[in-house]
């Protein structure tokens, strides 16, 4: 899926007013296509193409687009017993064609981060149908609070960095940047409802965007984690942390799952992959009773070190979009940026 | 706030207790957030306002602190006392291994952003704590005033019919997420492995689809039925702004009417659920 190739030098911008991409939503829903817009928790499918209306100064939606590529509860095989005979029935992964119209950068970007990991040492069909099958529409960010650090993870209120195509509010509409080839053929099918785009309009709009301030820098936040496992930071950091798995669920790159088996009788079931989360007690428990992380800060060591570490070695990609919707929900107000700042000046002197 | 800092640097230098849990702001925000001070120097932190919403006798449940810290203080409002004696009477805590510093409470806010005061702050009966080592007042405290909206809802569904409830909270929790925010901040969702954690067999599923959800949380209101306090932490904390706290105080309303007892108020009242009196009430289940 090449989605973060920056076209939008090369090909000119477009304008599409918000009556014509409401009849656009209108027209994709008759083709068979599910559009998802972001309300207060979370990207809901749009009914008709009047509802369709996007306020970027809001902050992001409680919850992510995540789920509509990873499901938080996916059946993955479907077993009936007869005697010493089991059945395995395959369930076709969902391939409607999603658009998600209106995800903020730090949104955005999320499918093509934890496609590194679902294409890794195997193919995850069922991410992997999903996602090839979703198209991003981005849209301009025009809010900022304290918990936002979208800037200092190499993102921006206006990076088009994992859209096909984005947007940025104008008068009477939007301009469209078309960022990735699946956002060209997209606008190639309906170009009819779009028109040439107003550059000077749209750089007016981008200039207007206020960007979070960077409080570090990834490398040397890597290079710290890398060299620091047993530093006494890690025994202040978790202490306080209750190990729900809210910052794991709401966040758009998180990706660890839970194989379960589900029955409906003695002869039936199926089995389910579900989100789960390295702050639950038991999810490094083996089966022989060890845990070796059995405490919170163990635990809380492992969240930070895999986003700004382990996951960048492997792939080349920051486990995290900045989008802050950890610390804004988090129950004890743990605050992701202020730790990573923390390491980061560790790291300086 | 002298006061409390004086009396939390006292019980530190003293080794009256090891740690103390308290509350301190978050920079640049009016929130505050949950802190163990370990050293007489990290009182000065501390702050009692009415952002103070968090309930920290959960802290005095977690593995790590126990493990940690022979004899706590914490700094605890009435509500959150409330949750300390129902732990002192379910033997979670011993009441010698705690100080306690009562906060005069005149209410807290719903959330950090200030809307309105919390539900459970309107008849509120704890203002001033019945269980306390040490008083001290909220700094700069006004009544806040407000309606309690809960109330309301909940004799609303009492006048809906059973298909009606079940709709109304099939919505509810389709929002659900299974995040176990709600177990975790509730002070009596101590259980070292939790029903919902059980795979052999598997009694409640742990998925996120509409079985799972609606399992997941009328097992924990009933679990906790005769024993929730009535904080409203799990309604605070869950992201999905879920009202937990419905099911919650209808019990708390039930076991009121029913049996005549109220969670968390008397160290000397028998529980509920966890002793029996030949004199109990049995016309139920003639």
């Amino acid at each position: 899926m090449k989605s973060s190739s920056n076209k939008s030098n090369s090909m000119e911008e477009k304008y599409i007013t918000q009556a014509k991409l409401q009849e656009l939503c209108n027209e994709l829903m008759e083709n068979n296509f599910d559009v998802f817009i972001p309300r207060q928790y979370g990207y809901q499918k749009l009914n008709k193409g009047e509802d369709f209306t996007i306020d970027n100064s809001l902050k992001p939606t409680k919850s992510s687009f995540k789920d509509l590529v990873f499901p938080k509860a996916e059946p993955i095989l479907y077993y009936k017993k007869n005697k010493s005979e089991v059945e395995i029935i395959d369930p076709k992964p969902n391939g409607r064609t999603k658009i998600i119209l209106g995800a903020k950068p730090c949104d955005a970007k999320s499918i093509s981060i934890m496609s590194k990991v679902f294409n890794w040492d195997y193919k995850d069909e069922f991410f992997n149908v999903r996602a090839n099958n979703t198209l991003i529409v981005g849209i301009l960010c025009n809010f900022v609070d304290e918990f936002c650090f979208c800037t200092s993870v190499g993102l921006s209120p206006k990076s088009t960095e994992g859209s096909d195509l984005f947007l940025i509010p104008v008068d009477g509409g939007y301009g469209v940047k078309i960022v990735s080839e699946r956002g060209n053929e997209f606008y190639q099918k309906y170009s009819n409802y779009f028109t040439a785009g107003d550059e000077k309009q749209i750089k007016d709009s981008e200039a207007k965007v206020k960007e979070p301030e960077v409080t570090f820098e990834p490398e040397q936040v890597r290079r710290w984690i890398g060299e620091n496992f047993e530093n006494n930071y890690w025994n202040t950091v978790g202490t306080l942390c209750l190990g729900c798995a809210q910052c794991a669920f709401v966040c758009p790159v998180c990706h660890c799952f839970d194989i379960v088996d589900e029955d409906y009788c003695y002869t039936e079931g199926r089995r389910m992959k579900n989100w789960d989360a390295c702050q639950f007690e038991i999810f490094t428990l083996h089966a022989s009773g060890h845990n070796p992380r059995n405490d919170q800060n163990k635990r809380y060591r492992q969240r930070i070190s895999h986003k700004f570490k382990y996951y960048p070695d492997k792939f080349n990609e920051i486990l995290c979009t900045g989008c802050g919707r950890c610390s804004r929900g988090c129950p004890v107000s743990i605050d992701i940026k202020k730790i990573v700042s923390d390491i980061n000046s560790f790291a300086q002197s | 706030m002298n006061n409390l800092r004086q009396i939390a640097a006292e019980l530190l230098n003293t080794g009256k207790v090891n740690a103390i849990v308290g509350y301190v702001p978050v920079d640049g925000t009016s929130r505050t957030k949950p802190f163990i001070a370990t050293k007489p120097e990290e009182v000065e932190k501390f702050v009692i306002n009415q952002n103070i919403l968090n309930n920290l006798s959960v802290y005095l449940t977690k593995d790590e602190v126990k493990k940690n810290f022979k004899k706590i203080g914490i700094i605890a409002k009435g509500c959150d006392i409330k949750s300390i004696i129902a732990l002192i009477q379910e033997n979670q805590i011993q009441r010698d291994n705690i100080v306690i510093i009562g906060i005069k409470c005149s209410g807290v806010y719903a959330d950090f952003e200030e809307t309105r005061i919390a539900d459970k702050c309107v008849n509120c009966e704890v203002m001033e704590p019945h269980l306390f080592d040490y008083l001290v007042e909220m700094e700069n405290g006004s009544v806040l005033a407000g309606e309690d909206q809960k109330i309301k809802i909940i004799r609303q569904i009492e006048t809906m019919n059973a298909e009606e409830r079940w709709d109304f909270f099939e919505n509810e929790f389709s929002r659900c997420i299974k995040c176990y925010a709600c177990r975790q901040v509730c002070p009596m969702c101590y259980c070292e492995r939790c029903i919902v954690d059980k795979a052999i067999p598997r009694w409640i599923e742990s998925s996120a689809h509409k079985r799972g959800n609606f399992a997941w949380n009328l097992v924990r209101a009933f679990h906790l039925s005769g024993r929730c306090v009535g904080c409203g932490e799990c309604e605070r904390v869950c992201p999905m702004d879920i009202p937990l706290s419905l099911l919650n105080r209808k019990m708390i309303m039930v076991t009121q009417e029913e049996f005549n007892y109220k969670s968390g108020m008397d160290l000397n009242t028998p529980t509920l659920i966890g002793s029996y009196d030949l004199k109990d009430n049995e016309e139920f289940i003639e």
